[in-house]
This record gives C-alpha cells, sequence and structure tokens, in this order.
C-alpha cells in the first residue's frame, strides 16, 4: 500500500524511485509514475520483439523467392510485427506509459484517480501481451493483425494457428486500454488544480483526452468483436461463418469501428506531445491553442465516421463507400489545422535542436507525408487500385511509426530526465535521432513506389522488377533497427552513467517541471506554482541543461494567504496550487516595480533542504541562479539593487499582502471559470 | 480517522483514499468514473445490437419463426424480477446515505435474491432449449413445430421434418427443399386431397454414392390438425395435448403442412393460369409418438391424388372470399383463417435456413447479459459483507451508489432484450 509507504515530512521525501525497494514494492505499487515507468519498459521491451519481426520480414524480402523462411513463417512474421507493434507498443506507448507517468504531474495532481484500477490496468496489458506473445510457442499467428473472418474461423477453411489464444491477448489487452482511458478521463476531469480551466491545460492533456474519450467508447466494441470470434471459434455459433449464415464482412466492421479510432488512439496523443516539444524547444507560445485543443477533440470524434474506408473494396454498397469517402478527407481538416499552427508555432522562434526537437521536427515531415498519401487512399477511385498494395503499408508507416513513434521517441526523450533523474547522452541521441528519420524514409519511401506500380501487401514472393525497391527498403530498416537499438542502449545506460538531470531541463513551462528530478511520490515536495501556460518570458537558462523560473521558489505560504495562513508547513498530499500572477514589466509602474520581486527570492536554505544530497551543487547553482536572476529582473523592472538580498527580502515581504489578494481573487475567478 | 490510516487528513470516513481532497471528491471521482465505465458497457453490447439488427433486416422471416421457440412467460417474469431489484437496488442507495444500515442489508438481500431468481429461471429456460437442439450454428438441431406455438421434443413427436431449406440470397428466397416430400402432385391442405394422401416411410440406403429405398411402411394415420381442432386460440399445452396425447390417435402419423414463408412459390406461373396441375404449395409432415424418433436414414414420402377440376391456387394464404365465390371447386372450402392463424399455419414447417442465427444472437446477447449479471451478484455480495461490517457512512456510499447504477444498466439491457427477443411478431 502506497498510503503505508509514505514518509511522512515535508521537503524531507526521497524520489519514487527510492521512496521503497524491492520488487514487490514495484509489483504492487500503486503509483502512477511506477506503474508508467513499468508500462515503459514493457513497451520498449515489445518494441524490440516487433522490431525483431519487422527486419526479419525486410531480411525475407530482400530477394524473390524464399530467402530465409518459408511462407508460412513469412505469414506469421507479418501478423505478429503488425500485432505487437499496434496493440503492444504504440497504441499503449504515449497514454498509458508517458500519459500514466507525466499527466497527474502535468495536473499538479499527486496521482491519477484511480490507482488501483490503473494497477489493474497494467496487469490486463501484461497479461494480455503474455497471450499474444505467447501464441508463438503454440504455432504462432498468421491471420494478419486484423483477424479478418473467415480465416480466422480456423476449422475446415481458417488458419491452423491458435487463434484463441492471441484473440484471448487481444481481449485483455482492449480492457487494459478501456480502464486506462478511464482513469485519465476522470483525472482530467477531477484532478485539474483551482486556476487550471480547460483552456489553460497543457496540449498534450488535451490529447490524451481525446484519446481516452476514444479508449472509452471504441475499444468496448473490439471487446465484443473478438469475444465473439472467440465463441465463433471455440462453439461455431455462425455470426461471422458463412456457411452458417453469418457474414464475414460484418467482422470487418465491427473491427474498423474499433481500429479506425485506434489510429487516432495512436496519433493524437503523439500531436499531444509534439505540440509541447515544439512550443518549448521554439521558446515560443503555441500558435492557435484552442485550436489545436479542438482539433485533438474533432479528431476524435471524427474518428468514429470513417471506418468504412477499410472496406471499399469489401463489397460495401457504393452510395456507404461515397459517404465514407467525403467523410475521410473531413479528418484532414483538424489534421491540417494543426501542423500549420505547429509551423506557425517555430516561425521566429527561438529553435533549439536538442534531441527531443530533433524528432518533433522529423514527426512534422512525416505525418505531413502520411497524412497526405492517406488522402490519395481516400478517393475511391484510386484505393481500388492501391487497396492492399504497399503503398498501404507505406501510408500507414509513416503514421503508425514515423508520426507515432517518433513522437513516443521524442516524448521518451523530452520527460526522461523528469522520471528517472538522469540525461541520457545528447550526441548519440541527435546521431539516432538522425538515423532514425533517414532509415524511416529509406524504408517507407521506396514501397510508395512500388505500391504504386502494383507490388500487394503480405507477399512472400515479388516480381523481379520490385526488387530494388525491397532491397533499399530492407537496408533502410536496418538501419532503423540499428539506431533504435542503440537509442534503447544509451537510454538505459543512462540509469547508470547519466548526468543527474535538474529540475527543468529543457525549460519548458508546463508544472511537471516544478515537481523535484525525480518526483516524489506524491510528485510535489510543496505545491506547484500554476503559471500561464506555453509563457516562457520567465523562464531564464542558468546553465546547460538547466532553467529555473524567476522566483522559483515562491511559496505561496510567504504570502499571508487567507486561508491557509495559519497552515502548517504545507502538506504534500493536498498541493493546492497557488496562481502566479504573470510578471508583465510593462504593466508595472516604477514605484511598484517591487511586485517582481516576490518572485526574486531564491531562498538557499529551501533549496538545500529540498535537495539535501546535492546541496554543494544546489549551493553553488543558486548562487548563479540569484545572480542571473537578478539581472533579468533588474532590466526589467529596474529594481535599483536586486543584488542586495536585504533589500530584496523587505521589499519582498511589503509585496506579499496586495500580491496575495490578487492572487486569490485570481484563483477565484478560476474556478468560477473552471466550474462553468 | 483510523490507526492504518495514520495521516490525519480530518476525512469523515477511513475509506476516503489519501490523493482525494475529500469525501465529496472520491465520490465525484467515483461518479464520473461509473458513468464512463457504463458508456463503456453500452458500446460493448452495441455490436450485437447491431448485428441483430442487420439480421432481422436481412431475414425477417427467420425471426418471425424462431420467435415463439421463446417462452413469453419466463422472458415477462425475469422482466418484473430484474425491474424490482433495480427499485431494491436504488432504495439500498438512499439507507445508506440515510446511515440505515438494517435497510441498507435488506435491501442488498433482495437485490441479490432477484438476481439469483433472475439466473434460475434463465437456467430452466437454457436448459430447455439445449435439451431440444435449439441452439445456435450447426448445433441447432429441432424437431419442427407442430402446434404452432411451442416446439414438440424430441423424445416425444418430433416431426421428423428438419431444415433442407436452401435459400437463395441473392433472389432472397429459399430455392429448394422446402419439405422433404416432393412427391405430391397437389395441395394437400384441402380436405379433398388429404382423404386420397399415401404416406410412407422410406428406409433410405446408401449404394456407392447415392441414396436408395431400401423399404418402405406405410404410415395409416392421419394426425388431427392441431390448428383446426384446436383453433388459433390454442394454448402451447392445448395444442401439445390435441396433437400428442388428448386426440387419442396413434403414432406415427401424418398431416398436410403449409410451407414456411421462405419456400418458394413452386407453381409455374402459366400453368396456375392456365389451370394446369400446381405443384403444391404445402406437404406433408410426419409426427411420432412418445419414444420414437424418425432416424436419419428415413424418407417421408407422399402421394396425394388430384380430385376432379380442381384449380390449385397460386398462394394457399391467398384463398379469399372471390376464389370461394366461384364455387369452381368440388370440395368443402377450408374454414377462413384469420391473419393470425394462418401465421401459425406457416410456421409449422421447416425452419428457414439458418434460423440458427436468431439463437446465435439470442445466446449471445442473454448470455452475455447473464455474465453482467452474475458479475453484479457477485458486487452485491461484496457490499452487503460490507454493509454488514458498517462501512457505508453518509460519508461514504460510492461502492453501493456505482454498483446500483451498474445494476441499472444491467436491467435496462433486459428491457431491451425482452422485447426484441420475446415479442417479435
Amino acid at each position: 500500500m502506497a498510503a503505508k509507504q509514505r514518509i511522512h515530512g515535508p521537503y524531507k521525501e526521497p524520489n519514487y524511485l527510492e521512496v521503497t525497494k524491492g520488487l514487490k514494492s514495484w509489483m504492487l505499487t500503486l503509483d502512477h509514475k511506477r506503474i508508467g515507468m513499468m508500462y515503459l519498459f514493457g513497451i520498449l521491451f515489445s518494441l524490440i520483439i516487433g522490431g525483431a519481426f519487422a527486419l526479419l520480414l525486410r531480411t525475407e524480402l530482400w530477394s524473390t523467392g524464399e530467402t530465409i523462411v518459408g511462407q508460412d513463417t513469412y505469414n506469421q512474421f507479418f501478423t505478429l510485427h503488425g500485432a505487437v507493434m499496434v496493440f503492444l507498443v504504440i497504441i499503449p506507448g504515449i497514454p498509458a506509459a508517458l500519459g500514466n507517468i507525466i499527466l497527474p504531474i502535468q495536473l499538479g495532481a499527486p496521482d491519477v484517480a484511480f490507482p488501483k484500477l490503473n494497477l489493474a490496468s497494467f496487469y490486463l496489458w501484461t497479461t494480455g501481451a503474455l497471450c499474444l506473445v505467447g501464441a508463438v510457442p503454440f504455432g504462432g499467428l498468421d491471420t494478419g493483425w486484423t483477424l479478418y473472418t473467415p480465416y480466422s474461423l480456423g476449422g475446415d477453411v481458417g488458419t491452423k494457428t491458435p487463434v484463441l489464444i492471441a484473440v484471448a491477448g487481444v481481449f485483455l489487452l482492449g480492457f487494459s486500454s478501456i480502464f486506462t482511458g478511464l482513469n485519465m478521463l476522470v483525472t482530467i476531469h477531477k484532478f485539474r488544480p483551482q486556476g487550471m480551466s480547460w483552456f489553460s491545460m497543457p496540449l498534450n492533456v488535451w490529447a490524451i483526452y481525446a484519446t481516452a474519450i476514444m479508449q472509452v467508447l471504441a475499444t468496448p466494441v473490439l471487446g465484443i468483436t473478438v469475444l465473439l470470434l472467440a465463441v465463433e471459434h471455440i462453439g461455431h455459433i455462425g455470426i461471422f461463418d458463412p456457411r452458417l449464415g453469418g457474414d464475414p464482412v460484418l467482422f470487418q466492421h465491427f473491427f474498423w469501428f474499433y481500429s479506425h479510432p485506434a489510429v487516432y488512439i495512436m496519433i493524437i496523443p503523439a500531436m499531444g506531445v509534439i505540440s509541447e516539444i515544439l512550443s518549448t524547444f521554439s521558446r515560443k507560445p503555441i500558435f492557435g491553442y484552442r485550436f489545436i485543443a479542438y482539433s485533438s477533440v474533432s479528431l476524435a470524434l471524427l474518428s468514429f465516421l470513417v471506418w468504412g474506408h477499410h472496406m471499399f473494396v469489401s463489397g460495401q454498397s457504393r452510395l456507404a463507400n461515397m459517404v465514407f469517402s467525403a467523410l475521410t478527407f473531413t479528418v484532414g481538416i483538424p489534421a491540417a489545422i494543426k501542423v500549420f499552427n505547429w509551423v506557425s508555432t517555430l516561425y521566429k522562434g527561438d529553435i533549439r535542436l536538442k534531441v527531443p526537437m530533433i524528432y518533433a521536427l522529423s514527426f512534422l515531415l512525416l505525418f505531413l507525408i502520411g497524412g497526405l498519401t492517406g488522402l490519395f487512399l481516400g478517393i475511391l477511385s484510386v484505393d481500388v487500385h492501391l487497396h492492399d498494395t504497399y503503398f498501404v503499408v507505406a501510408h500507414f508507416h509513416y503514421v503508425m511509426m514515423g508520426s507515432t513513434l517518433v513522437a513516443f521517441l521524442a516524448a521518451l526523450h523530452h520527460w526522461w530526465p523528469k522520471f528517472t533523474g538522469r540525461m541520457f547522452n545528447e550526441g548519440l541521441g541527435k546521431v539516432c535521432a538522425l538515423g532514425v528519420f533517414f532509415g524511416f524514409n529509406l524504408t517507407f519511401l521506396p514501397q510508395f513506389v512500388m505500391g504504386a506500380r502494383g507490388m500487394p501487401r503480405r507477399y512472400w514472393d515479388y516480381d523481379p522488377q520490385y526488387t530494388i525497391y525491397h532491397q533499399l527498403s530492407t537496408i533502410g530498416a536496418f538501419v532503423l533497427g540499428i539506431s533504435l537499438f542503440i537509442t534503447v542502449c544509451y537510454l538505459m545506460a543512462s540509469f547508470w552513467t547519466g548526468k543527474k538531470a535538474t529540475r527543468n531541463p529543457w525549460g519548458s513551462s508546463s508544472l511537471e517541471w516544478q515537481a523535484p528530478t525525480p518526483p516524489t511520490l506524491y510528485n510535489f515536495e510543496k505545491p506547484p506554482v500554476l503559471h500561464e501556460i506555453y509563457n516562457y518570458d520567465d523562464l531564464v537558462e542558468v546553465g546547460e541543461n538547466d532553467w529555473e523560473r524567476i522566483g522559483e521558489n515562491y511559496d505561496p505560504d510567504d504570502h499571508g494567504d487567507d486561508h491557509d495562513h495559519d497552515a502548517k508547513p504545507p502538506d504534500p498530499e493536498e498541493p493546492k496550487i497557488a496562481v502566479a500572477k504573470k510578471i508583465d514589466p510593462d504593466a508595472v509602474p516604477a514605484d511598484q516595480g517591487p511586485k517582481a520581486a516576490t518572485a526574486v527570492e531564491p531562498p538557499s536554505a529551501k533549496v538545500k533542504l529540498e535537495e539535501p544530497a546535492i546541496a554543494d551543487e544546489a549551493e553553488a547553482k543558486v548562487k548563479a541562479t540569484s545572480d542571473a536572476i537578478a539581472k533579468e529582473v533588474a532590466a526589467r523592472t529596474e529594481l535599483p539593487s536586486a543584488s542586495d538580498p536585504d533589500a530584496q527580502a523587505v521589499v519582498g515581504e511589503t509585496l506579499s499582502e496586495t500580491e496575495a489578494k490578487a492572487a486569490t481573487k485570481d484563483e477565484d475567478k478560476a474556478k468560477k471559470d473552471g466550474e462553468s | 480517522v483510523s490507526a492504518d490510516h495514520g495521516h490525519g487528513h480530518g476525512h469523515g470516513s477511513r475509506f476516503i483514499q489519501h490523493h482525494y481532497d475529500d469525501a465529496q471528491h472520491q465520490f465525484d471521482s467515483g461518479k464520473l468514473g461509473i458513468w464512463l465505465f457504463l458508456a463503456q458497457e453500452v458500446l460493448f453490447f452495441s455490436a450485437l445490437f447491431v448485428a441483430y439488427i442487420l439480421y432481422r433486416y436481412h431475414h425477417p422471416e427467420i425471426y418471425s419463426y424462431a420467435h415463439k421457440y421463446l417462452d413469453v412467460k419466463f422472458g415477462a417474469i425475469n422482466t418484473a424480477v430484474l425491474i424490482f431489484s433495480s427499485l431494491t437496488a436504488a432504495w439500498a442507495v438512499r439507507c445508506a446515505q440515510l446511515n440505515q444500515r438494517k435497510g441498507l442489508i435488506f435491501c442488498l438481500v433482495v437485490t441479490i435474491v432477484c438476481a439469483f431468481t433472475f439466473m434460475g429461471i434463465k437456467y430452466v429456460e437454457y436448459s430447455h432449449k439445449i435439451h431440444e437442439g435449439i441452439l445456435f450454428g450447426n448445433k441447432f438441431d429441432p424437431c419442427v413445430s407442430s402446434g404452432g406455438a411451442e416446439l414438440l421434443t424430441k423424445k416425444n413427436h418430433c416431426a421428423g421434418a428438419k431444415s433442407t431449406v436452401k435459400w437463395d440470397f441473392g433472389a432472397k428466397k429459399a430455392t429448394e427443399g422446402c419439405f422433404e416430400v416432393s412427391a405430391l402432385d397437389h395441395a394437400p391442405l384441402d380436405e379433398g386431397i388429404q382423404a386420397k394422401c399415401t404416406v410412407h416411410a422410406l428406409k433410405m440406403a446408401q449404394r456407392g454414392t447415392e441414396w436408395v429405398e431400401a423399404g418402405r411402411t406405410k404410415i395409416e394415420h392421419q394426425c388431427p390438425d392441431p390448428v383446426l381442432t384446436a383453433g388459433h386460440h390454442a394454448t402451447p399445452a392445448a395444442g401439445h395435448e390435441a396433437g400428442g396425447h388428448g386426440g387419442g390417435h396413434k403414432f406415427p402419423c401424418w398431416r398436410p403442412a403449409v410451407q414456411p414463408a421462405v419456400c418458394p412459390d413452386l407453381t409455374p406461373a402459366a400453368e396456375a393460369q392456365a389451370g394446369g396441375a400446381a405443384k403444391p404449395q404445402a406437404g406433408i409432415i410426419v409426427e411420432y409418438g412418445d419414444h420414437e424418433e424418425r432416424g436419419d436414414d428415413v424418407r417421408i414420402k407422399a402421394e396425394c391424388e388430384a380430385p376432379p377440376k380442381i384449380v390449385a391456387p397460386a398462394d394457399p394464404y391467398a384463398e379469399t372470399a372471390q376464389k370461394l365465390a366461384v364455387g369452381q371447386s368440388s370440395i368443402k372450402p377450408r374454414e377462413a383463417m384469420d391473419p393470425h392463424t394462418l401465421k401459425e399455419r406457416e410456421s409449422m414447417g421447416p425452419p428457414p435456413e439458418h434460423t440458427s442465427m436468431f439463437f446465435t444472437i439470442y445466446f449471445a446477447m442473454t448470455g452475455l447479459h447473464g455474465i453482467h449479471v452474475l458479475f453484479g451478484i457477485g458486487v452485491f455480495i461484496w457490499l452487503l459483507i460490507r454493509a454488514v461490517k458498517g462501512h457505508f457512512t453518509p460519508d461514504y456510499f460510492g461502492p453501493v451508489d456505482f454498483a446500483a447504477l451498474y445494476w441499472h444498466i444491467v436491467d435496462l439491457i433486459w428491457i431491451f432484450l425482452f422485447p426484441l427477443l420475446y415479442l417479435i411478431h
């Protein structure tokens, strides 16, 4: 029980990785960060398995005829590659792993709404993953990840592989996803701090919100579909079996009713983290915040209306085809809105090419290609030619892998220092990021060409005219695979060799960067201060990968805040979030200059208390910090003697009254906003 | 604040978890959570409802034929039981809110008893169907109904006419094999013809790839027409008796039956118009006695003689007053039947092809619903144990509220299932 484990007293809590030890403390943890970390390792492990299947596939396709494996084995390779990558890697990648770790901290919350459910989701995921991969020793699975009937029904017409085990896995994975989504929705609704309205949430939170809607509303359809498939498999009930009067195309309808939203479950969280990263590393507020937020939600809603575009050649009526085709094009609108806003965010930004940013820029390009080629496939006449060719394969890899996985890597590098407390090797990181980008394009650009020329997907053999494209693709896959492998290696190595990360290595503005690095069990050792979202004006670079906010140590309790005045040291379990007034030098008259100086209070004593282990480092840093901050503030507010600590303290004291009142007022207003 | 949750929070109940602000926060979060879960449940069931709609749209004859296999009485009782249990579940929430522990325990017990009653009735229904082979997919192997209202058990008098209907999906009609008998030259529903039918049970044997006759037994007796004798008011039991024990006739017996709705009009249009020999729209089915069963290698063959100068109607149901008024027939006309009776007669024949699909959907929907009821029983027992321990207070009654909400949706789903499956007409 996490409740029993916690060590009392403010400012003395160890971080969540060290708060308790032992396997059991991890296996039974209710801490969202530990659960997220376990997801993350599971996902990275699955990525290696899925990747290995991909490389085996590409190796087999190096030459015509048999290169390394026979046809049946090849079928199993592409099936397991698809199933593992979709169900185990990219669907849970950002929402379950990174979302779990980051989302509650971004909200300033101590945990997700339902920690036990969260752990249950993780074990559903683990069991599901074992079933899915466990099908391999029982003969693998060769239906394709889509499990189309009647082939998946087995018997005398279908596959001989153990569909049932894999289907059980998919069912469990589905419910893992549903419960994660449910947890995220409730957390976002009920754990937003006072003062954080819907439109001052980080866009990552919006994206996870939109994702969670789809997880909760679409995944149950997958659940019932695979349940029916399983029952059909065991009992021959006939619902999908045409020999018994069933309709195999109904399976496709059900499957894509889930699996199309699933594609958006994969891509929307990616868009969320990209919004965070592009803004942070351009040092500019995100352009068109509301448009990006709304476009996430509208993508989520549209995702339920376009499943039929997977079935243009499955015997759908012509009318249905036309409707689905038209609806498919509407998806382009919110997607384009996002891309335009991201590009506008970059425009005239102070772009810093850190590793997460390199991945984010790759994402922009790859998503553009992936998205636009999707429009080709939405055109009915073109789709008849391109359906089930490598063009489709290339298209969805640009979206699922080129966009989602690259965004996952961007997010992983972005938040890695925060949740592990270690910096990764940036040089290697940049090389690998470029390796991923070029390797990816080398793999999949030739597939567009051969697809357009008629190379069908999922074929073990091919006409010699396609050899060159397949070989380019295989080379690219290995470049990609090696880059990813090195990435996993240096990330793991950072646990032992990485430099200790600072509280805010990238100068990002959202709440998680106010938490200690790594966060404590309940995330914050004191209530975080809510600042205007995506405003980087107050953030100052004080060292390599070290940013601090002017007045980082702003403490609401020092203000004589009305209701908390008598409070003992702030209770870390219930972080009440103080609303910091935005520092606006233009609006501050010279005689009220000290307003900004409230924030200028770097009490070295407190810093020591917070991080006793690195007190020496901290002291040195604090000096540098206070100098830098003082300079900055002096420049802004023309404070006469900012470097004089006594003067600062006095000034800070006098200001606190007015400041506190203003803050309370804002808080009330924000609360009303939030409620309305 | 109890000792095992020692970080003085000032929460009213010891079940308020540490990461919530207060009891209200925990309750609100739980409530939103359960509503989302219910939304998920609706979507979980939605696929089955979609399947129901699609198959009913494409094969209405299956639904109108098969619904009579379900017992409305049992369905109605179950509906009432579930609605009542929803009331007690809601009442339990109120009791918890008011700190009435005894009332809470009572309501929970009643809810659990109702849930068990529901499952008990379901058990009776399911076991009946399993016994009679009224199942899904290729396990659908029933005898056809002879009373029009109830399926007779195999061991009693299986009418021996299993479905051999071939369904043409393109033309949306059956093409062949509506009855196993093919030697009927005339519509045997007319009394004059019935009298002249000779019915044989042919014992078939396989020679190479072909089945050939290896012997025949004449079936002497004629069964009373269950519809005409019992009338359409006949309850299933009455029909059963009339056809089985009450009638006093001997088994096996034969009687004419109308082809089911899906069977094609085999009368060539030209012949019908010219008044030539028409192909029958009805056939003969054979009923067996209590302990007999028709072997799979036995075929029924019937030959009926034509009365003089009869024009068989192209559609036996279109036998209207106008036609009778013409007075061409030398035979005493059949008693006019109202549409309901006609419908009943229609479903006396063998089931249309893929009737099993109705039961696929029936078992999938009610089975999944039953699993939800079972899960609900578990939850309510857990609540009962906690209620006995006195865990629930006006400060902390979330679990009762959430379980009641869950129970309402289980109830609601049943309220949709009952008319969709049992009350089709």
